[in-house]
């Protein structure tokens, strides 16, 4: 073959053509040096992006784990001095890391939960309907567009003592004017985070949600209608352990977005809010390295944050794996 | 006969049409707050209660916060800061990510696996774990305060990679083998032939990116002091921490900021609802 004489000429190529050129069977084996030049190929079409993972994802995260061990200033010219794990120790004995802890748990599973049970109802829902199915995605859908600050933008006026909040709740309770402080109590100051990160990213899950009901074959739910299940049957005996891919993919997915919060929290803050309730471990993070050039704890504080998200990831998956279901 | 067997079905979907219906009031009461309270005097946003539909349009709200509060339109410089960003990083991540996916999804070479585990590997590690040390590297080579030092980062995700990967793997060999009988080199097959039929990929792919990136806060608030080289997300709060005053144009400048990810979702959405999202969950 013409493919065979081009490309490749070195000697010690020639001597292994000898010894491939044929197949087990004694057939000449036809384009063996193009298998070659296809893996020459596909290195190079891998080679950048490896390259590029190497340098600026690998190498960081090796750096930032040899940082949390040593006590560095952001601005000095030091190289950065090592002590041990006293970074670690430090942080397990402040206050403000654990209150960290305690603010990121809370937004991270009051948001967790109601993304991963309100985008499947309405994912359910959506699908149930056989108008405007679209159009219900797309809209809800929208905020995801909206940047986060610019939500947070939104929802600071909102929560204003004079804003949309105030006045929907009252309506609703009846009780005409009387501020619930959104912005300035800790535990509606954490809800109102909540809501900002829930609105905007409920549509985002609730598409993937869509696609995953929409995958499972409509001849099982027609067997079901068959049999007699109910609607509600239906859903819980049948799409609801069949999309449990999408399930974990979503959880997976809301808890370590969730776990990475900061541009609300950071806006609200900004804007005057009390920073306490709402110090969520990356806020912590960002103004322990940048506000306090305490480049050492703010990575030890980094390591713990990248080992809860290991450990959560992991423990969603180990439940998942419990007891598969299939309809192959 | 019919009826009996037919209301409890009926009283469902009234009420699952008004759950829908309540929460896309939710979903959209903001958003219709934003564009009405952007074209309003502060004085009427602050009204009890608030009125949807002013009297009078102030549309001098989008001049004001074009032009800033100093006259010193920065807020356009920091615009066109975020599209270059935001564009060259979307350009990055496709072109970066297609090559890879299609190296990973149709070439067999020793370590393939490999390489694929260990850019998956990358997924794990959040960014918010390694700016530290990558800020320290933007320190070191002298990049705060520029473009390359807000995109250098960002170049690719393995997100990109993994759909990519997913979307070519069932990319029919037969073409690109014809392609490559008839003399089409490597590069002019992924070229020509795999990149154009990626279409629906790209622009999923294309439209996260650039909202990721539109969307980046900490990165820049780690990189960029000077003012000229700010984005968008950053001007705003700075805008938020020093004027707190007009409601009404502190909204203009939230629709402003919103515009370009609008446009970008109308034009491409079509590729979006129902394609190449899910990909990534069926591999």
């Amino acid at each position: 073959m013409v493919v065979i004489s081009k490309g490749v000429s070195t000697v010690p190529e020639r001597i292994i053509r000898k010894k491939n050129d044929f197949t087990d069977d004694g057939k000449r084996r036809k384009n063996w040096s193009m298998e070659r030049k296809k893996a020459r190929w596909g290195w190079i079409f891998v080679a950048p992006t490896l390259l590029f993972f190497m340098v600026f994802s690998f190498y960081p995260m090796f750096n930032a784990f040899y940082m949390g061990l040593t006590k560095k200033d952001l601005l000095s010219l030091n190289p950065p001095k090592f002590i041990g794990v006293k970074n670690y120790t430090y942080l397990f004995k402040s206050a403000d890391f654990w209150n960290s802890m305690k603010d990121t748990a809370l937004f991270t599973l009051g948001t967790f939960l109601l993304l991963l049970v309100f985008s499947l109802i309405l994912a359910a829902f959506i699908i149930s309907r056989k108008k405007l199915k679209t159009l219900l995605q797309m809209l809800y859908y929208s905020p995801a567009l909206l940047s986060s600050v610019v939500a947070a933008l939104i929802w600071l006026l909102i929560f204003d003592p004079r804003g949309l909040a105030n006045q929907t709740l009252n309506f609703i309770c009846q009780s005409p004017g009387i501020d619930h402080k959104w912005l300035a109590a800790s535990n509606m100051l954490r809800l109102s985070t909540i809501i900002v990160y829930f609105w905007k990213y409920i549509g985002y899950f609730t598409i993937i949600f869509v696609a995953g009901i929409g995958s499972i074959p409509i001849s099982i739910h027609e067997a079901a209608e068959i049999d007699g299940a109910s609607r509600w049957q239906d859903f819980w005996c049948i799409t609801f352990p069949l999309i449990k891919p999408t399930t974990l993919l979503v959880s997976v997915m809301a808890m370590i977005q969730c776990l990475k919060t900061f541009s609300t929290q950071y806006l609200f803050t900004t804007a005057g809010a009390p920073t306490k309730p709402i110090n969520v471990i990356t806020l912590n993070i960002y103004n322990t390295a940048i506000r306090d050039h305490r480049i050492g704890r703010a990575s030890a504080m980094s390591m713990i944050l990248f080992l809860i998200m290991i450990v959560l990831t992991w423990f969603q998956f180990k439940i998942s794996k419990s007891d598969d279901v299939t309809y192959m | 006969m019919n009826n009996i067997r037919i209301s409890p079905l009926r009283i469902w979907d009234v009420l699952i049409w008004s759950f829908l219906l309540v929460f896309a009031m939710f979903i959209i009461v903001p958003l219709l707050f934003m564009i009405t309270a952007s074209i309003m005097p502060a004085t009427e946003i602050m009204k009890l209660p608030y009125p949807w539909i002013s009297k009078t349009f102030q549309w001098q709200n989008y001049w004001f916060g074009l032009r800033g509060a100093d006259g010193s339109f920065l807020f356009l410089r920091n615009i066109l800061n975020s599209l270059i960003v935001s564009s060259t990083v979307t350009f990055t991540t496709v072109i970066l990510s297609a090559l890879s996916g299609y190296g990973l999804a149709k070439f067999k070479f020793k370590g393939r696996n490999m390489v694929f585990i260990v850019m998956m590997a990358t997924m794990m590690i959040p960014f918010e774990v390694i700016m530290i040390p990558l800020y320290m590297v933007a320190m070191k080579m002298r990049i705060q305060n520029t473009y390359l030092g807000l995109i250098l980062p960002f170049l690719t995700t393995a997100f990109g990679v993994f759909m990519m990967r997913q979307f070519l793997i069932t990319f029919p060999d037969e073409i690109l083998d014809a392609a490559r009988i008839d003399g089409g080199g490597e590069i002019f097959i992924f070229n020509r032939i795999v990149l154009p039929n990626c279409g629906p990929a790209i622009a999923t792919l294309a439209i996260l990116t650039f909202r990721s990136q539109w969307d980046n806060l900490l990165w820049p608030l780690m990189v960029v002091q000077s003012e000229e080289m700010k984005t968008i997300p950053q001007y705003i709060t700075k805008y938020m921490a020093e004027t707190h005053t007009d409601e009404g144009i502190m909204m203009a400048i939230a629709v402003i900021a919103s515009i370009p990810m609008f446009i970008l979702f109308s034009t491409m959405s079509k590729y979006f609802i129902n394609s190449t999202l899910y990909s990534s969950i069926k591999g």
